[in-house]
């Protein structure tokens, strides 16, 4: 360890402990803690109104999503085009604790953190399940396995009663301990929270990847046969990532259905499935800070592209085709450049730009 | 018992519409390895360029199938050459998203055009009158989609079997290097194969359009809704598609003949094939006919 | 190199995305807002509804129906996901409009609450029955999915000729079309002279021959359908082809088909030609096919912002026409009795649409009727059936009975 615990000037680890440090530097961790308190403190400063609040509550719920699609595929290398589906999960276990005690339940309301751990273990279970076709499964086949998950799950919805057929199921307004959570607060208070559990997710996944376990399914991902050898076991490995993932997912599917206060099929369909992966792959697939970029890059693209296309609309009276049509365009325009100009992601400036200022002004 | 035999010979012709319509994602599969999320949009997109020259501009219907086909092979061969030939020896999932931000853009621009969100249906041009056997009947949409599947793939299999540039594709399929060294073009064989592809959407895109009339949602909903079938017959086996598209287009009209409306059970034939399809994988993960890849570390 | 010229891509889109405009207007403005399908599933209907509504506002912006004042409605896209809905419900909230104009079925049951806690009328292009449970904000424009089953229904039961009909319903596997089902079995359960012998959903079928043959071999006569256009299109065509679609109303041994309001207009014959011959379709809108003073003002407002002839003729446009015209009567009404147009004022205008104050639109078949009990606008429905290749009116505007009595 250097002198200087502020400044890293070199390679001083002596011990392997050293190097898996969370925060290299003091510098480091203040960055990082100074970080927290603008995040946590912005909110109290600046009133946003509610359809920003909702899209950041949107970013941060897709970002517990993907933060789970990355594992599975971006650690593990497995494709998963089924994740909304297990999004949905999480959400419908939600709403059948609404279905059988009614929607403004104690339990609903009060233990609200319970309930959003239990929708996660559920999630965790489904998505082992699911998983367990990975045992044979590999590449293209596997990905059309989670794809008929995902179908499975939407026929389901729709056909059984006790989901209402896909209809909104309802779920109550929860109470805080300064009582119930108004309309005005809502968006509010669930950023908080939500923001809360990203930041325990994150933390649980970067120590996660130190470990053996997390190391585990890099191993996998690259070649399963090397990692069987090395004495790790590829089909448990592989199913437990597809659990984790769904563990995520899951969280994600309570949240969803608590701030939206009621869950419908609409939010769990192939499309979002698609969207999850786009996310993941425009922030950097196998990154963690990927799985922060992509669902901010998205969702604000998504917006900006809104408001071109009512400028557009604007200008041509009949013309509403050309502005309707921007949308998927440039939804797909991007994916497409990314994949072929950047496939490591927004990750990869984050990557470029931390090593340009570690060294800044003194380059090689 | 006519019930049965309808259903039987019902199955089997959706079944070879499935295989007409699966047969472009196993071309693309079978020489690059490559799984095409936007097919559905240009079997889409071939149904309204025929609409387009039959009505608006008055070519008859043949010819205007023809040139539709003429210019989704072209179309499809831009496609490869512009985005898919940056990414050969990417990972799969690079390549899988690519093809679905591609479907994306489609979409997008076929917006812009009416037919993306009008409907519209072919002039009528085959008689009206169905085939009946012994209670079971057949209409010509049907048989002549029949047909084209058929004179396609028996055409293609011929291609593939006999002509230099057909083995010179199952080389590349087989080993791209090994076929480098011998002096086998590697891209060309690539865009070949998409623009085959993009040729069988058009086709398949004029019969379903011809049977469910030009709607850009059900017609694009045929790229995803045909994946179980080119996942049970193996990626990348032709015989394999056509055997699992009969296979599916059985499964779906037995169950939406026998199982819906009993039991309380209703719309099984959307989810009865993924069902069977999830089985099935765990017995043969290659599928039917899949070829079965011996991996080293 | 590579990176350069993405970097440039890039910059481009960001300017491209900073270029944004204002608009000014005179007078008081009054912010109304809609959200609905224009593109992805749905968007054959929710495109010309959205161009109705577009096209009639500024018509009542450019002729000065309200004095100086304009009305200013934002449009979006939400290309059917409720996610999207919210957020643009949210965003007019916080714009401070007056009224709301909602598109599927899903974001307006999804939204309900909302609706409740933020007090504001809400006119919805879904027609489902569900709407109104535990509701008190959301307006139907006209008659109910069930409404429009059952009176379909009644229909049969009234002109079939020799015993008890047989009707099979055919609908959408999801909850938009069995919605009505229940309500149709109630009616039946409450006397209604048919027999329901089957239900069937369908799914994306390319061929609906063996179930066309079931239900022949149940002595099925009639089919009525709840569901959206091209699987009825589907449907038809391949009962034509097996000569089971019946010539005229309830011929014997042979299918009539018939329809709510999604499953029919000129979309159907757009999607299925010749084999829509026959087919019975019901709803509360005029159609250009059945020219009179409403269709002739459709077809003007059409000429006079541009749209294509397939706009102009599309019973979605007068759909989109007609809440355009509700919302604007509220405004008026709220004006003319001297109150400040706000959310609640004009949800009492609203619940006051009845008796004497009825409103009638020019693009309906009857009087738009709500009040604080029925929030279910036109109640008189037209059945129209397609003759020589256009829809034509079958009798006059009925309203159904039987569901007064299961109610």
């Amino acid at each position: 360890m250097s002198a200087n615990s502020w400044l890293a000037t070199g390679n001083f680890f002596t011990k392997y402990k050293q190097e898996q440090r969370t925060f290299l530097t003091s510098l480091d961790r203040s960055f990082f803690t100074f970080f927290l308190v603008l995040l946590f403190g912005w909110p109290l400063l600046f009133e946003l109104s509610n359809k920003y609040m909702l899209v950041v509550d949107n970013i941060l719920i897709a970002i517990v999503a993907v933060m789970g699609l990355n594992l599975v595929t971006g650690f593990a290398g497995l494709i998963s085009i089924g994740h909304a589906a297990f999004v949905g999960i999480g959400a419908y276990t939600i709403a059948s604790f609404c279905r059988t005690m009614g929607d403004s339940h104690i339990i609903i309301t009060h233990f609200w953190p319970v309930l959003i751990v239990v929708s996660g273990l559920v999630g965790a279970v489904f998505g082992a399940i699911v998983g367990l076709p990975a045992l044979r499964l590999k590449h293209l086949y596997l990905a059309i396995a989670t794809l008929s998950f995902q179908m499975i799950f939407e026929w389901t919805i729709q056909f059984m009663t006790f989901f209402n057929q896909g209809q909104t199921i309802y779920v109550g307004r929860v109470f805080w301990f300064t009582g119930k959570v108004g309309r005005k607060d809502h968006y509010l208070f669930w950023y908080f929270v939500i923001l809360t559990i990203v930041i325990l997710l994150g933390f649980g996944i970067r120590n996660l990847l130190k470990t053996r376990y997390g190391r585990s399914l890099v191993a996998v991902r690259d070649n399963d046969r090397a990692a069987d050898a090395m004495g790790m076991n590829p089909g448990l490995t592989k199913v437990y990532a597809f659990a984790l993932a769904g563990f995520f997912a899951g969280i994600a599917g309570a949240l969803h259905a608590y701030v939206y206060r009621g869950v419908g099929f609409e939010s769990f369909t192939l499309h979002e499935s698609i969207g999850y992966l786009a996310m993941a792959i425009v922030g950097g697939l196998g990154t963690l800070n990927g799985s922060f970029w992509g669902p901010v890059a998205l969702k604000f693209l998504d917006l900006q592209v809104e408001t071109l296309a009512e400028t557009v609309g604007q200008y041509m009276p009949s013309g509403m085709n050309l502005a309707t049509a921007l949308k998927p365009f440039t939804f797909g325009l991007v994916i497409v450049l990314f994949l072929i100009f950047e496939p490591r992601g927004i990750a990869n400036w984050w990557r470029i730009t931390k090593s340009y200022t570690k060294l800044w002004p003194f380059r090689y | 018992m006519s019930y049965f035999f309808q259903i039987v010979v019902s199955g089997i012709v959706v079944g070879s519409i499935y295989a007409l319509a699966a047969l472009g994602l196993v071309l693309v599969y079978k020489s690059s390895r490559v799984a095409n999320f936007a097919h559905g949009q240009i079997i889409a997109a071939g149904a309204f360029i025929t609409y387009y020259l039959t009505v608006s501009i008055g070519v008859p219907v043949f010819f205007s199938f023809l040139a539709s086909m003429i210019i989704t092979f072209f179309l499809a061969m831009s496609v490869e050459k512009i985005f898919l030939r940056r990414l050969i020896g990417e990972p799969i999932i690079s390549v899988i998203m690519v093809t679905i931000g591609l479907g994306s853009i489609l979409d997008g621009l076929i917006y812009l055009t009416p037919f993306g969100s009008e409907n519209f249906s072919f002039p009528v041009f085959l008689p009206q009158q169905p085939l009946s056997l012994g209670g079971v009947s057949i209409s010509w949409t049907q048989l002549v989609g029949v047909i084209i599947t058929f004179i396609l793939i028996g055409g293609l299999s011929w291609f593939f079997k006999k002509s230099t540039i057909g083995i010179s594709m199952r080389a590349v399929s087989d080993d791209q290097f090994a076929s480098m060294s011998v002096g086998i073009s590697v891209p060309r064989v690539f865009g070949l194969a998409w623009a085959l592809a993009g040729l069988s959407a058009a086709a398949a895109g004029c019969i379903i359009g011809n049977i469910t009339g030009l709607n850009f949602d059900t017609l694009h909903a045929f790229g995803i809704v045909v994946f179980p079938v080119i996942i049970l017959g193996g990626l990348d086996s032709i015989l394999g598609a056509v055997v699992a598209g009969i296979i599916i287009g059985l499964i779906q009209q037995f169950s939406s003949g026998y199982l819906d409306g009993n039991w309380g059970l209703s719309g099984t034939g959307e989810v009865m094939p993924y069902i069977i399809l999830v089985v099935v994988l765990f017995f043969k993960p290659h599928g039917l006919f899949g070829i079965h890849e011996i991996e080293r570390v | 190199m590579k990176s350069k010229s993405f970097l440039t891509a890039l910059l481009i889109l960001v300017v491209m995305f900073a270029f944004t405009a204002s608009v000014n207007a005179g007078g008081k403005v009054y912010k109304l807002g809609m959200s609905l399908a224009i593109t992805g599933p749905t968007s054959d209907a929710g495109n010309p509804y959205a161009k109705g509504t577009e096209d009639y506002f500024k018509f009542v912006n450019e002729t000065k129906i309200l004095g100086d004042d304009t009305i200013d409605c934002t449009i979006r896209d939400d290309q059917y996901k409720t996610d999207v809905t919210k957020r643009n419900f949210e965003e007019y909230l916080d714009d401070g409009i007056v009224m709301y104009l909602n598109y599927s079925t899903g974001s307006t049951l999804g939204l309900k609450r909302d609706f409740e806690e933020e007090e504001i009328a809400v006119l919805s292009a879904s027609y489902h029955a569900g709407n109104l449970d535990d509701s008190n904000y959301i307006f139907l424009p006209i008659a109910s999915y069930s409404d429009q089953l059952v009176n379909l229904a009644e229909y049969v039961a009234k002109n079939h000729k020799g015993g008890k009909a047989k009707v099979a319903l055919f609908v959408h596997p999801s909850a938009f079309g069995r919605g009505p089902v229940s309500d149709v079995e109630k009616a039946v359960a409450a006397g209604l002279n048919i027999e329901l012998v089957e239900v069937v959903e369908h799914g994306k079928d390319l061929d609906n021959t063996a179930m066309l043959k079931r239900l022949m071999s149940k002595n099925v006569q009639y089919v009525i359908s709840q569901t959206i256009q091209s699987p009825v299109a589907t449907m038809i065509k391949d009962s034509q082809r097996l000569g089971l679609t019946a010539s005229s109303f309830g011929e014997a041994g042979k299918l009539t088909f018939m329809g709510a309001h999604y499953t029919g207009g000129n979309d159907l014959i757009a999607l299925a030609g010749n084999a829509t011959e026959n087919y019975f379709w019901i709803t509360a809108f005029n159609i250009t096919s059945v020219p009179g003073e409403g269709t002739t003002k459709q077809l003007a407002l059409a000429k006079l912002f541009g749209r294509d002839q397939k706009a102009a003729d599309s019973h979605n446009y007068a759909a989109g026409i007609m809440v355009a015209q509700v919302a604007t009567e509220a405004i008026r009404r709220a004006k003319a009795a001297g109150l400040e147009v706000n959310k609640a004022n004009l949800y009492k205008m609203l619940n006051g649409m009845n008796g004497a104050n009825a409103y009638s639109p020019y693009t309906t078949t009857g009087p738009v009727t709500y009040s604080k009990t029925d929030r279910m606008g036109v109640d008189m429905l037209q059945i129209y059936s397609v003759q020589n290749g256009v829809f034509r009116a079958v009798g006059e505007p009925v309203e159904s009975e039987y569901m007064k009595k299961i109610k």
